[in-house]
């Protein structure tokens, strides 16, 4: 009978599924409930105006037409592409050289490894206090000294009271978060390079400096393409840091999307703080799914 | 300069590069933490060490600092071990069970650790006020189970799959069910990836800002880092020696955890984010 087919090519997929569910249903469950359905839940929000103590009304894209002609949107929106521009290839020339480090064999490997690794383990939030501390206005801050004794600077620098300073400052504390992330994830990828690719091209006369462009980056370049997606996906949801270094300012100029999300959420403006971070999830889906796609995930499977 | 000696030279500088990188804003913060003043770089102002800042965070009852180490630690222990309770299951059926396209479930659920925290923020405070779970511990660790679960299913998975199938096929003819398979064949071989997995979504857990700034109020339920965040003094001047007094202890156990584990942390990430 043609017409069952269809559905016993369905049961067949199925059937294995419905069995395993007692494995999977708890996976389900909490990503499912967790993840899934407050992302879809948040971009119907984004339809309604739904103000704190007041009726929610649906209002369509109205608050999405509203993003448009809001100037901290665009401001937002700019800030956060300029920085994900700025670190990411930061992030990448200083996690390389430490992966290169890394990849060497030396006395006390394993301890700078674990070094390497604090940065990292350390919440954004501490970090960015520390950095904030760092940068501390007037001559007791650690930059400004180090500056002043280096007779780079004459006075004290006032770091968070300029746009460029306080970029500059985020910059430098995401930096140290997480290119420990980038290193060791490139560490791997060096690892996997045969030794005997660097024997023969030294055989063949090729310089340090060759055998780098030669070997080291094109073979490590699957892995580059990863970490930079990656980072690129981090980069773009930043909050923790601006929150805690520099709170978005001055005057709003380093307000990452996430941070307007916030800041809307917390006003108590939820349908238009939904928009918000509805425009920003898409954007990061999309590079998503390049990852995926990228990556080529999923192969030791089948 | 022959490329022996100049290679020589450069991985010197490197090793001292990197060692700094990663310190220097330590010492910042444990010399700060300990020092009598803060503003100890001024020329006129001596450096003397104290333990005074470390001993008023541990001490003062206004500062809430161990409450919030509390819920910091009940938290992230609660939370890491849902989510590798719940991906080893998982784990367990997408490498031993025919699933037909299970890749792409996985493909999936990877995809889904790229969304933005904020982007399920709304929808979560307004669930969480409706439960009554604002402040509360469960409001974190139920979110960040799910939020730790894509990595910790993608970390299992690996390793699970490096683990011959014949053993616990073995187990399975022995008259082991499934379930028994699990628990005394695949997880005690596993045992150092689970660990792994385990140790990345408690860190996870512990520094997580976000979820934990909106769902929480006060030290009923304020982690470490929202606490951190939000320390201010009562008088104006920011308690530079005590913020970073507490920043200092704070930092002490996650810092001596990856110094012993360190090679168990390095593989769970490889092992997450590069497919050997």
């Amino acid at each position: 009978m043609p017409a069952d087919r269809p559905y016993a090519r369905a049961g067949r997929v199925l059937a294995p599924w419905r069995r395993a569910a007692g494995y999977l249903l708890p996976l389900a469950l909490l990503i499912g409930g967790l993840v899934l359905v407050p992302v879809i839940g948040t971009v119907i929000q984004s339809a309604f105006r739904d103000v704190v103590f007041l009726p929610r009304s649906f209002v369509g894209l109205e608050n999405y037409a509203r993003l448009l002609d809001d100037p901290a949107f665009w401001q937002a929106a700019r800030f956060t592409v300029l920085f994900m521009l700025a670190s990411v290839p930061l992030e990448l020339v200083l996690g390389l050289g430490i992966a290169l480090v890394l990849n060497q064999t030396f006395v006390g490997r394993g301890l700078l490894r674990a070094l390497v690794l604090i940065p990292w383990v350390i919440p954004a939030a501490v970090s960015g206090r520390i950095f904030e501390r760092i940068v501390a206005s007037g001559e007791h801050g650690a930059a400004s000294w180090l500056l002043q004794r280096l007779d780079l600077a004459d006075q004290p620098v006032h770091w968070l009271g300029s746009e460029a300073g306080s970029f500059l400052a985020l910059l430098v504390a995401d930096a140290w978060k997480t290119t420990p992330f980038v290193a060791i994830i490139l560490l791997a990828g060096l690892a996997q390079i045969p030794v005997t690719l660097y024997d023969q091209a030294r055989v063949d006369g090729a310089s340090l400096w060759r055998r780098f462009t030669a070997v080291t980056l094109p073979l490590l370049r699957p892995v580059l393409v990863v970490a930079v997606l990656f980072r690129m996906i981090e980069a773009l949801r930043i909050f923790d840091v601006v929150y805690v270094l520099t709170g978005g300012g001055p005057g709003g100029t380093t307000t990452s999307l996430s941070l307007l999300a916030y800041a809307h959420y917390s006003a108590g403006d939820l349908g238009y703080g939904a928009a918000t971070s509805t425009v920003l999830f898409l954007v990061t889906f999309a590079l998503a799914l390049v990852v995926v796609r990228v990556g080529r995930f999923g192969r030791e499977l089948s | 300069m022959s490329e022996r000696r100049m290679r020589r030279l450069l991985l010197g500088l490197g090793i001292l590069g990197t060692a700094g990188f990663c310190l220097a804003p330590l010492v910042v913060m444990v010399a700060t933490g300990l020092a009598s003043r803060p503003d100890f770089l001024r020329a006129d102002v001596p450096f003397a060490l104290t333990l005074d800042h470390v001993r008023s965070v541990l001490t003062d009852p206004t500062a809430h600092f161990l409450a919030y180490v509390r819920n910091s630690l009940v938290v992230a222990a609660l939370s890491a071990s849902l989510a590798v309770a719940v991906a080893s299951l998982a784990a367990y059926a997408l490498t031993r069970l025919p699933l037909p396209g299970k890749a792409a479930v996985l493909v999936a659920v990877l995809a889904l650790s790229m969304f933005p925290p904020v982007s399920l923020l709304g929808f979560l405070f307004r669930a969480m006020a409706q439960l009554g779970w604002i402040n509360t511990h469960q409001a974190l660790v139920f979110p960040y189970a799910a939020w730790t679960l894509p990595l910790a299913v993608w970390v299992l998975v690996s390793y699970f799959a490096s683990i011959p199938r014949e053993l616990d096929q073995a187990a399975l003819v022995d008259g082991c069910t499934r379930l028994q398979a699990l628990r005394h064949v695949v997880l005690p071989l596993a045992a150092p990836g689970v660990f792994s997995t385990l140790l990345l979504a408690f860190i996870f857990a512990f520094n997580e800002f976000l979820f934990a700034l909106m769902l929480t109020t006060d030290h009923a339920a304020r982690t470490l880092p929202v606490g951190i965040a939000l320390f201010e003094g009562l008088h104006g001047q920011v308690p530079w020696g005590e913020i970073m007094a507490a920043a200092t202890v704070t930092t002490l156990p996650v810092v001596l955890l990856t110094l012993v584990f360190q090679r168990r942390m390095v593989q769970g990430l490889t092992r997450g984010a590069v497919k050997e």
